[in-house]
């Protein structure tokens, strides 16, 4: 199988869905002669024409709503924020325009929101965020968050062909890090499903994104303790896949919940009251939550670090969980 | 008098086409196509047309001079005004464009735009409609001339008070009436209220929101997308000199403006924002003046003279439809009512609310078509009585109609594929393979590593 780093697999994904579906397009800041701040759609202007590859001002709300204006003719957009933090400039219209359309007026509107997301690249409190929060908390859109370059190719052409506004959140620090098998072909991988990472048979850790590395790393320590750590990746934070989340704290009895989001109000939150909901009589012992703290994310490396959940937070709760 | 009466009949639209105006659809009531290789000879010598300070033309053949001001006398501050308010109601300027049968046709758009808000005003009174009730009254012209100027095609977003623009443009008053009154069978099936509503299917009707100015990025790209499947439309959409002030408004201008693409917009400069004057909103006598900072042509017209409106629009639409990019008219008139019906808009100096009352917009376009001998007061009657007895039917029909069941509150949030089809709605987009080969690996330097 050939490998790709998990920027190469998003750029495989959106260049075969420009290829096979003329109606899709890519509209941002920066991506048309320039390619992208991170280059995900470097060369793409010179394949596909100007006309479908449309470098806009500064202006996220004007992205966000031409995508969407797009959309009601028919038209598949992929729109681009340079950085995810910058999607607070948009949030009326992807929460008030977007969202409610479908459920408003009955107008589908099938765009993606896609960039970068995520810290431990000391960018500092405007270009680390991870804001999924603000919109797993709104009806009407599909939240992805993909760890793995497999899953990153196959969920941006599932994002490209549904029918609803869907945030495809890229992890930054993930982009030319990870580099791994990508399956050969046409594929895709379904949305609101979530992906069993490592089985294990002690405890559970339900993560996404670029935890999902940081619980793998864990478990590897924690097995030569003989401590068997399974890991969720729930690929897709909105529609939960609440299926496998049980299935998961009913196999292991213990769960930790992981994420690099702060913590309140964090998705943690909302798969404690799941597992309360779906499997509350198979728990053997509290529902463990690691984050970041409740801070802005800082600059300095030494604040960075310290804001960020380790390797180290996981395998110091996991022993105490394992021992409850 | 068989003549004339022959005409004020076939003025009536009998059908609910998009194309009531019969600009675009058929020629038979319209001598005046919309073309763009060329423009129609121009049926009347117009009047000569005033520039203002910083070169935009300014079609008003009156030029009001006044000012709002916040003024503290004993223990209450209140609004008054000051400036010539006794001036006489100017003619209307002669349309280019409109032939007889349409200057008929809108007549009776803006009659049914303001009977139909009285009978909502009425269900109101009634407690049958649930929340409050937005009038347009005073701007009947701007809403209904703006869209009547539309082409078959061409998509429209109409705000809170272009009531009569979706009459316009195919929608039923019973439509807008079960909006209000939350019914099962309005457009939303309760789920939304007012004008928020659409039909990307057939009326090209894009559904606002409350947000102001959202709508204008989403207009430009409803023409981009069209660009994109070989079409240059008009996307039409209305927004207050207050609504303006919001930053979205600024991004979605510029857009269309920087990228040509067809958006017409209307400022309606109404004076007042809710309760707050224009002169506390913006610091510019007018706000066409902005299209400057735009790069696009600007106009102002006077919002309550029909044929300005309809020219007005009329120009901007061809403008766009010959792919040359956004116009931004600035319609000059009044609020007149409050905000919602809540509101007597007591704020409002009594003066200038008369002012603007002796320049009724459907007043003066009946006087200047009985001037013109198109319509005798018979006629009118007649046509009058045509409006109320539908809006009668309309109202009759939307309150019959019965509520939505709780349990649909559940539905339609998401777009599962079944419920719609997504494919272009004008044509395959045509691929533009600019060079040969596959993706290449990026080797390029990144902003974070």
């Amino acid at each position: 199988m050939p490998q790709a780093t998990y920027l190469e697999a998003i750029r495989q994904g959106l260049w075969e869905e420009m290829e096979s579906d003329p109606t899709v397009f890519c509209i941002g800041e920066d991506i048309g002669i320039y390619g992208g701040a991170f280059k995900v759609t470097d060369g793409f202007v010179h394949h596909f024409g100007p006309q479908r590859v449309i470098d806009t001002p500064i202006a996220e709300s004007a992205i966000v709503g031409a995508a969407f204006g797009a959309a009601l003719t028919g038209m598949r957009p992929v729109a681009e924020f340079q950085f995810m933090d910058f999607i607070g400039c948009a949030f009326n219209q992807i929460v008030n325009m977007v969202a409610k359309s479908h459920y408003r007026w009955g107008a589908p509107a099938p765009l993606v929101l896609r960039g970068p997301c995520g810290g431990g690249v000391h960018g500092g409190p405007f270009h680390s965020q991870n804001p999924e929060m603000y919109f797993v908390h709104t009806p009407g859109m599909k939240v992805v968050a993909p760890s793995t370059p497999a899953d990153a190719k196959g969920l941006i052409k599932s994002a490209v062909r549904d029918n609803n506004p869907v945030l495809f959140l890229e992890h930054k620090f993930l982009y030319r890090r990870i580099k791994d098998e990508v399956p050969e072909g046409d594929y895709t991988v379904p949305i609101g499903k979530a992906r069993l990472h490592r089985p294990g048979r002690d405890l559970s850790i339900i993560t996404y994104a670029a935890m999902v590395h940081t619980a793998q790393e864990a478990a590897e320590l924690l097995a030569k303790e003989g401590i068997e750590v399974e890991i969720l990746d729930l690929r897709t934070l909105l529609p939960l896949d609440r299926e496998a989340i049980a299935q998961t704290v009913k196999k292991t009895n213990k769960v930790i919940l992981l994420h690099e989001d702060t913590r309140t109000g964090g998705l943690a939150g909302e798969l404690a009251a799941i597992i309360n909901e779906e499997a509350f009589d198979d728990l053997d012992g509290p529902i463990v939550r690691i984050t970041s703290l409740d801070t802005p994310v800082p600059f300095s490396p030494p604040l960075e670090h310290f804001f960020l959940p380790k390797v180290e937070d996981v395998v110091r709760e996991a022993r105490k969980l394992h021992a409850y | 008098m068989a003549t004339k009466s022959k005409s004020a009949k076939s003025a009536k639209p009998t059908t609910r086409k998009t194309s009531a105006n019969g600009r675009t659809s058929s020629g038979k009531s319209a001598p005046i196509k919309a073309s763009v290789n060329g423009r129609p000879a121009p049926l009347a010598k117009a009047p000569a047309i005033y520039v203002n300070q910083f070169g935009i033309p300014d079609w008003r053949l009156e030029h009001p001079e006044f000012t709002v001001r916040e003024v503290t006398s004993g223990p209450e501050v209140h609004y008054e005004i000051s400036g010539k308010l006794n001036t006489p109601v100017p003619p209307l300027r002669e349309s280019k464009y409109m032939n007889k049968d349409q200057h008929l046709a809108l007549y009776r758009w803006m009659l049914m735009n303001r009977r139909m808000e009285v009978a909502l005003e009425n269900l109101y009174k009634q407690s049958k409609v649930v929340g409050g009730v937005y009038f347009g009254l005073g701007q009947e012209a701007c809403s209904c001339a703006s869209a009547f100027a539309l082409g078959k095609d061409d998509w429209f977003a109409p705000m809170i008070r272009n009531q009569g623009a979706q009459l316009v443009r195919g929608f039923h008053a019973r439509d807008i009436m079960m909006q209000y009154m939350a019914k099962a069978g309005s457009p939303t099936h309760g789920k939304d209220g007012t004008s928020h509503y659409g039909d990307i299917e057939k009326r090209q009707m894009v559904a606002p929101i409350s947000m102001l100015g959202d709508l204008l990025p989403v207009m430009a790209g409803v023409s981009l997308g069209a660009r994109m499947q070989g079409r240059e439309l008009a996307c039409l959409t209305w927004i207050g000199d207050g609504g303006q002030s919001t930053g979205v408004s600024y991004e979605g201008i510029n857009f269309a403006a920087v990228r040509k693409l067809g958006l017409v917009l209307i400022i309606e400069s109404n004076l007042w924002a809710y309760s707050t004057p224009t002169e506390y909103q913006v610091n510019v006598k007018d706000l066409a003046n902005r299209a400057i900072g735009y790069g696009m042509p600007g106009v102002i017209i006077d919002g309550t003279d029909a044929c300005q409106v309809y020219d007005a629009t009329y120009e901007a639409v061809e403008r766009a439809h010959r792919g040359e990019g956004p116009t931004l008219i600035e319609a000059k008139l009044m609020r007149m009512k409050g905000h919602a019906i809540h509101d007597a808009a007591a704020y409002v100096p009594k003066e200038m609310h008369e002012f603007w009352r002796t320049r009724d917009c459907i007043d003066r376009f009946q006087k200047y078509l009985i001037e013109k001998k198109w319509l005798t007061p018979a006629q009118d009657a007649e046509l009058m009585a045509g409006v109320e007895k539908e809006i009668d039917a309309e109202r009759e029909f939307a309150e019959n109609s019965p509520m939505p069941e709780g349990h649909t509150a559940a539905e339609g949030v998401y777009c599962d594929g079944t419920c719609h089809a997504i494919k272009p709605k004008y044509a395959m987009p045509k691929k533009a393979r600019r060079s040969e080969g596959k993706l290449k690996e990026t080797e390029a330097a990144i902003h974070f590593k």
